[in-house]
C-alpha cells in the first residue's frame, strides 16, 4: 500500500536568486492522491514543474537536489528526460488542447513514442476519450478543432491526452481553476476513479477540493515544506500551527455571526442577489451566513462575493444537501 | 462642447483623414492603371510571348515575362521559404535564446531588409562577372530569394515568437523533443501567420524589378532551363513604358493589369488558406 513513487530529497530552487523552494524533502506514495496545498507564490506549482523539469523552460531558475522516480534521478545529467515526461501526464491551469483535430490531439503523444498504426491510434483516441466521459459527446466531430469545445470538454480532452502516452504519475496543477462547477466535479470524479492506477499528484488552492480528493497533503509555505501526511490527520489535527492558521483561515470555528439568510430552494443566480442584498444592509466588517442548497451557488456565490470585495470566511457542507457560506462584509 | 471631446473628434478626423488618403492613392493606382491598361488587355497578352522585340514591338504579347516572372516569385520565395524558416525557429529562445549571434542575427536582417533592391542586382551582377557567367533564371532566383528573406524571416519570427509558452509545455509534458515540438506544435500554431510571412516576401518578389535587371535579364522567350535568360512583369512594364511608341507604352498598363490580378490571386488564396488553418489555433 505504502509504496514510494516519488522522492523528493533537499530540493532546492531560485528564480533569479529568490529562493522559491527551500530543502523540500517528502515522499509521494504510489497509486494516491497527494495534494499541495498552500497560498499563492508559496513554490506549490515549482515544486511541481521541477517534477517533471518543465522547470528547464523557465529563463533564471537554478535548482539542486534530487527528486528520485522509482529510484531514478531525475535531476542527473544523463537522465533522458523524454523518458522521464513521458512518465507524467500534468493536467495544466487552463485547459490547453494542441492546434489540433480532437483526434490529432489524444493521437500526439502516441505518434511521438512510435504508435504509427491507424488502427491502433483509433483505439488509443477511443478508449482514452471514453476514460474522461469525451467520447459519446465527441464521437462524432473527431476531426474539428480541439479548440472548439468547450473548456469544460477542453480540460477533460487534455487529461486523456495526458494519459494517452500511458504515464505512471499524473500532476495537475489547479485543473480545476478555469473551469464552472459542474465540469470542476467532472475532473475530480475522474481524478479519484484514476487513483486505482495512477499516483496523482495535485496542486490546489481550494482546500475543499484537497480535502475531497487527497489521501495525502503536503503544506508549503514560503518554499518551505511546513507539514507534510495523511490528508485527514493533517486537516483535522495539523501539527503545526502555521497549517492550523491556513486551514482555520477558511475554517475559523466560532465566528459571531451578525446575520443570518436561508437561501434554500433559491436558484442561481437569485441567491447571490439576495446574499448581496443581505450584505448590503450590514456595515462593514460585519459577518452574514447564507445557507443555500443549490451547487452552483456552492462555487459562483463566494466567487462573486470576493469578486465584490468581500471576503469569504467559510464554505462548509452542513447536512447532504446544503451548504453554508459565511462571508465577511 | 468639452474640450475632451473636441479632442476625440479631431482624433477622429485625422483618422479617417489618413485613411481617406491611403485609399484614395490606392484606388487611384489601380484606377489609372485598369482605365490605360484593360482597353490594350486581349487575349493574345495572356497567351503570346512577345514578337518584334519588347522594345518596339507591337505585335504578341507577354506569355515570356509571365512565366518569367512566375518561375523567378515562385522559385525565390521557395528558396527563401527554407532559408528563412530556420533562421527563424533558430532565432526564439529556446534554441538560440537571446545570445550576441541571434542578435546580431536580427541586426543583419534588419540592414539587409532596408537595402535598396538595385544594390542586390548590382551584388548579384558583379558575382555573375567573376564567375563569367551571363544573366539567368537561376540568379534571377538567387538574387530574389535573397531579396525576401529579411523580410520573410522577420515575419515568421515574429509569428513564432507568439506561440504561447503553455503550448511548448504541453508537448514537452508528453514527452515530446525540441523538434517534435518546433515542428508539429508550434508550426502549426503559427501556420496562418507564416504563410502570411510567405506571402509579404512573395508579393515584394513579384514586383521587383531591379534586383533581377542584371540578374535574370531580359529576353522575348518562354526560359527552358535555369541557365536561360527570362523576362519577367515588372521589366515587361518598365521596357515597354519607355518605348517610343504608344501602342507598347499601353501594354505596359495592360502587363501591370496582370500583375495585379497575380498578386490579387495569390492574396486572396492566401486568406483562404490561413482562414482554413485558423481555426485549429489555441488562442
Amino acid at each position: 500500500m505504502s509504496e514510494i513513487h516519488i522522492e523528493i530529497d533537499n530540493v532546492n530552487a531560485y528564480y533569479n536568486g529568490n529562493h522559491a523552494l527551500k530543502n523540500i524533502s517528502v515522499k509521494i506514495q504510489k497509486k494516491q492522491i497527494t495534494a499541495i496545498i498552500g497560498p499563492s507564490g508559496c513554490g506549490k506549482s515549482t515544486l511541481l514543474k521541477c517534477m517533471n523539469r518543465l522547470i528547464d523552460l523557465t529563463d533564471g531558475v537554478t535548482y539542486s537536489g534530487k527528486i528520485l522516480i522509482d529510484n531514478e534521478d531525475i535531476f542527473a545529467r544523463k537522465t533522458d528526460i523524454v523518458n522521464i515526461r513521458k512518465k507524467m501526464g500534468l493536467l495544466a491551469q487552463k485547459p490547453i488542447p494542441l492546434p489540433m483535430s480532437i483526434y490529432e490531439n489524444i493521437a500526439y503523444g502516441p505518434k511521438i513514442h512510435g504508435t504509427k498504426k491507424k488502427s491502433d491510434l483509433d483505439a488509443i483516441v477511443e478508449k482514452y476519450l471514453k476514460l474522461v466521459g469525451l467520447w459519446e459527446e465527441v464521437k462524432g466531430r473527431l476531426n474539428s478543432p480541439a479548440s472548439q469545445l468547450s473548456l469544460g470538454q477542453q480540460q477533460r480532452l487534455c487529461l486523456a491526452r495526458g494519459l494517452a502516452v500511458e504515464p505512471e504519475i499524473i500532476l495537475c496543477d489547479e485543473p480545476t481553476s478555469a473551469l464552472d462547477p459542474v465540469s470542476s466535479q467532472h475532473i475530480e470524479q475522474q481524478l479519484l476513479k484514476l487513483k486505482k492506477d495512477y499516483t496523482i499528484v495535485i496542486v490546489t488552492h481550494n482546500i475543499h477540493q484537497a480535502m475531497r480528493l487527497a489521501d495525502y497533503v503536503i503544506h508549503l509555505y514560503l518554499g518551505e515544506l511546513v507539514e507534510h501526511g495523511l490528508a485527514n490527520e493533517v486537516f483535522e489535527n495539523p501539527k503545526e500551527e502555521r497549517t492550523r492558521a491556513y486551514i482555520n483561515g477558511i475554517f475559523s470555528p466560532d465566528l459571531k455571526i451578525d446575520s443570518e439568510e436561508n437561501l434554500k430552494g433559491k436558484m442561481c443566480p437569485y441567491n447571490f442577489v439576495y446574499a448581496k442584498q443581505a450584505l448590503h444592509n450590514l456595515e462593514d466588517g460585519k459577518i452574514l451566513k447564507i445557507i443555500v442548497d443549490d451547487p452552483l451557488a456552492v462555487t459562483e456565490v463566494p466567487r462573486g462575493m470576493e469578486a465584490d470585495g468581500h471576503k469569504v470566511l467559510i464554505v462548509k457542507q452542513i447536512n447532504k444537501k446544503d451548504w453554508e457560506i459565511v462571508i465577511q462584509k | 462642447m468639452e474640450l475632451r471631446r473636441v479632442e476625440e473628434s479631431i482624433f477622429k478626423i485625422l483618422m479617417i483623414l489618413s485613411l481617406v488618403i491611403v485609399m484614395g492613392s490606392l484606388l487611384g493606382v489601380i484606377g489609372t492603371i485598369l482605365l490605360k491598361g484593360l482597353p490594350a488587355l486581349n487575349i493574345d497578352m495572356l497567351t503570346k510571348t512577345a514578337q518584334g522585340g519588347y522594345y518596339l514591338g507591337k505585335g504578341g504579347g507577354i506569355l515570356n515575362a509571365i512565366i518569367g516572372s512566375a518561375y523567378l516569385a515562385i522559385g525565390g520565395t521557395v528558396l527563401a521559404f527554407f532559408l528563412s524558416i530556420g533562421i527563424a525557429f533558430y532565432l526564439q529562445k529556446e534554441y538560440s535564446g537571446g545570445t550576441r549571434l541571434s542578435n546580431l542575427t536580427r541586426l543583419c536582417l534588419d540592414i539587409l531588409w532596408g537595402t535598396p533592391s538595385i544594390v542586390y542586382g548590382a551584388f548579384g551582377f558583379t558575382v555573375l562577372m567573376f564567375f563569367h557567367m551571363r544573366a539567368s533564371l537561376l540568379a534571377g532566383i538567387i538574387v530574389l530569394a535573397l531579396l525576401e528573406l529579411p523580410i520573410m524571416t522577420r515575419a515568421m519570427e515574429e509569428v513564432i515568437k507568439t506561440v504561447p509558452q503553455e503550448l511548448k509545455e504541453v508537448s514537452y509534458s508528453l514527452g515530446a523533443t525540441r523538434l517534435e515540438t518546433t515542428l508539429s506544435v508550434v508550426s502549426k500554431q503559427a501556420l496562418p501567420g507564416l504563410l502570411t510571412g510567405v506571402l509579404i516576401a512573395f508579393g515584394r518578389g513579384i514586383g521587383d524589378a531591379a534586383s533581377i535587371l542584371f540578374t535574370a535579364g531580359y529576353t522575348d522567350r518562354i526560359p527552358t532551363s535555369l541557365f536561360d535568360a527570362t523576362a519577367s512583369l515588372p521589366l515587361a512594364i518598365f521596357f515597354q513604358l519607355s518605348s517610343p511608341l504608344p501602342q507598347v507604352q499601353q501594354k505596359a498598363y495592360a502587363s501591370a493589369v496582370i500583375l495585379l490580378m497575380v498578386i490579387l490571386a495569390i492574396s486572396i488564396t492566401t486568406r483562404l488558406l490561413s482562414r482554413k488553418y485558423n481555426k485549429y489555433i489555441i488562442k
